[in-house]
């Protein structure tokens, strides 16, 4: 999966399709709610090996500039304290370590133990090891105190998430006040052309794509399935401020196939 | 709305490639580990933040348009920022003019100089031995051997131009004074100045004889 991502738990109300108090979706499919969290674990265990690279190829690596946009919208600064959640294989982290410096901390949380392990290993690689922390999490229900974060990022996570409801609040919950979250996920193309080709690029060029590099179709048939069933951009807004969070705003990028959410808590 | 983030990108990437080929730069950029440097060019709608640890991270701030704007520049943590237009860049490179390019205006900087000094001495300083990186592709002899005509070429093309310079100057003042020497046009100049002395004097004198004429009706 890929500029697809983790996982952090499961979806719920705010959702586009209709479903029943015990059905969430997987993709197109219908599935019992506690399932998802397993199922979305099994494909991010399958695709973890090939995922920074099968990012590339998707994205034309154009990921890396989606997430540079999320890093300069963070307002990060030495000192400060910054969960990536659903962080997989350590991007921003990476990054934020650098910023944040020695006198601040980053926690990389993933529900996913395999793409945990894949991102230590990366980023101990470059030598980032003094402020950085790996916590296996759940979005819905973080094992964290409130109020302990400056900034918290979620990137091509949320969607993964069986109850989003639910994970925002609990988001809500472990930001500072003063702090923001920032949500950066595919979302809906703002052109009816560009909304075409994207559908052709993602339910025909795509699992074709993960069949050839990650020799795993099906987990990029989902990755495709899980976009188009994620909240567009107005909704997404709505479901963060009815968390309590305030001033909340969404820049579209590349044409509205993602936007970045911005919240603060007061 | 990402080109600043392909600037900065860009930025970011060439400049830890050039720190990567001097090694003894090192210590140089550990001076300023933890700092950040914001550099805003006027005519461009980012700024630059220079973010100094064991590399350094460039990240685009915007600086007009959009509600962040001015919530971004507030936000900024920098130790030192500088405004400034494209065309006093190109002097930043010298680290003793920046009180200079401050005092005649042409720069705006706010926080620490040293940050702002440390950033210019770090790249002005660079020594990069480009025979020995080419020579990691092609080996010892065809590096050294490239570099050597490389040399050799510019050398005798400095002899030349120098030389062509010299030829051209002599066949336009000599044979036929096509141009005139310096001294010919200092030489003008001075007569000039005399000739303007001179007509100031005349024009005095007839001033005084009118006047005595007028005393005398």
């Amino acid at each position: 999966m890929s500029v697809s991502e983790h996982h952090a738990g499961t979806d719920t109300s705010h959702e586009q399709a209709p479903e029943s108090s015990e059905k969430t979706h997987f993709g197109f499919q219908q599935v019992d709610k506690n399932a998802k969290a397993s199922m979305v674990a099994e494909v991010f265990q399958s695709v973890a090996a090939k995922y920074d690279i099968m990012n590339d190829v998707m994205s034309m690596g154009i990921h890396r500039l989606w997430k540079r946009f999320t890093i300069d919208c963070s307002g990060a600064r030495a000192g400060h304290k910054v969960l990536d959640l659903a962080g997989g294989t350590g991007d921003l982290t990476a990054k934020f370590s650098r910023i944040v410096g020695d006198s601040g901390e980053v926690v990389l949380a993933d529900i996913n133990d395999a793409m945990l392990r894949v991102g230590r290993d990366k980023l101990r690689d470059k030598g980032i090891v003094s402020n950085v922390k790996y916590v296996q999490a759940n979005a819905e229900a973080l094992p964290f105190p409130d109020n302990s974060f400056d900034i918290i990022t979620i990137a091509f996570g949320l969607r993964n998430v069986t109850d989003k409801d639910k994970a925002l609040k609990s988001m809500y919950r472990v930001l500072k006040p003063g702090g923001r979250l920032l949500v950066l996920e595919f979302s809906k193309p703002t052109s009816d052309a560009l909304n075409k080709v994207y559908d052709a690029y993602s339910f025909h060029l795509l699992p074709k794509i993960g069949e050839l590099v990650a020799k795993d179709g099906d987990s990029y048939k989902y990755l495709a399935e899980s976009i188009r069933m994620h909240p567009e951009q107005d909704v997404l807004k709505e479901m963060m401020q009815d968390a309590g969070f305030e001033q909340v705003t969404y820049h579209n990028l590349t044409g509205g196939i993602v936007a970045l959410h911005r919240g603060f808590k007061f | 709305m990402l080109v600043g983030q392909l600037l900065s990108a860009g930025v970011e990437l060439t400049l830890n490639q050039l720190l990567q080929l001097d090694p003894d730069c090192k210590p140089r950029l550990k001076k300023l580990a933890g700092k950040q440097l914001q550099v805003s060019i006027n005519e461009l709608p980012w700024s630059l933040l220079f973010i100094f640890s064991e590399q350094i991270d460039v990240s685009a701030l915007p600086a007009t348009n959009e509600d962040q704007s001015s919530e971004a520049q507030a936000e900024s943590s920098a130790d030192c920022h500088i405004t400034l237009s494209l065309s006093t860049l190109g002097e930043l490179s010298d680290s003793s003019k920046i009180s200079q390019l401050i005092q005649q205006g042409k720069l705006d900087l706010d926080g620490d100089i040293n940050v702002a000094q440390g950033f210019s001495n770090l790249m002005k300083e660079l020594d990069i031995d480009w025979e020995e990186q080419l020579s990691k592709y092609t080996g010892d002899v065809v590096a050294h051997q490239t570099f050597s005509s490389v040399k050799a070429f510019f050398n005798t093309a400095q002899q030349e131009v120098e030389k062509l310079a010299d030829q051209l100057s002599t066949h336009l003042t000599q044979p036929d004074a096509v141009a005139v020497s310096e001294i010919e046009v200092a030489d003008f100049c001075d007569q000039v100045n005399t000739l303007r002395s001179a007509s100031d004097r005349l024009e005095a004198r007839i001033d005084q004889l009118i006047a005595l004429q007028q005393d005398d009706s």
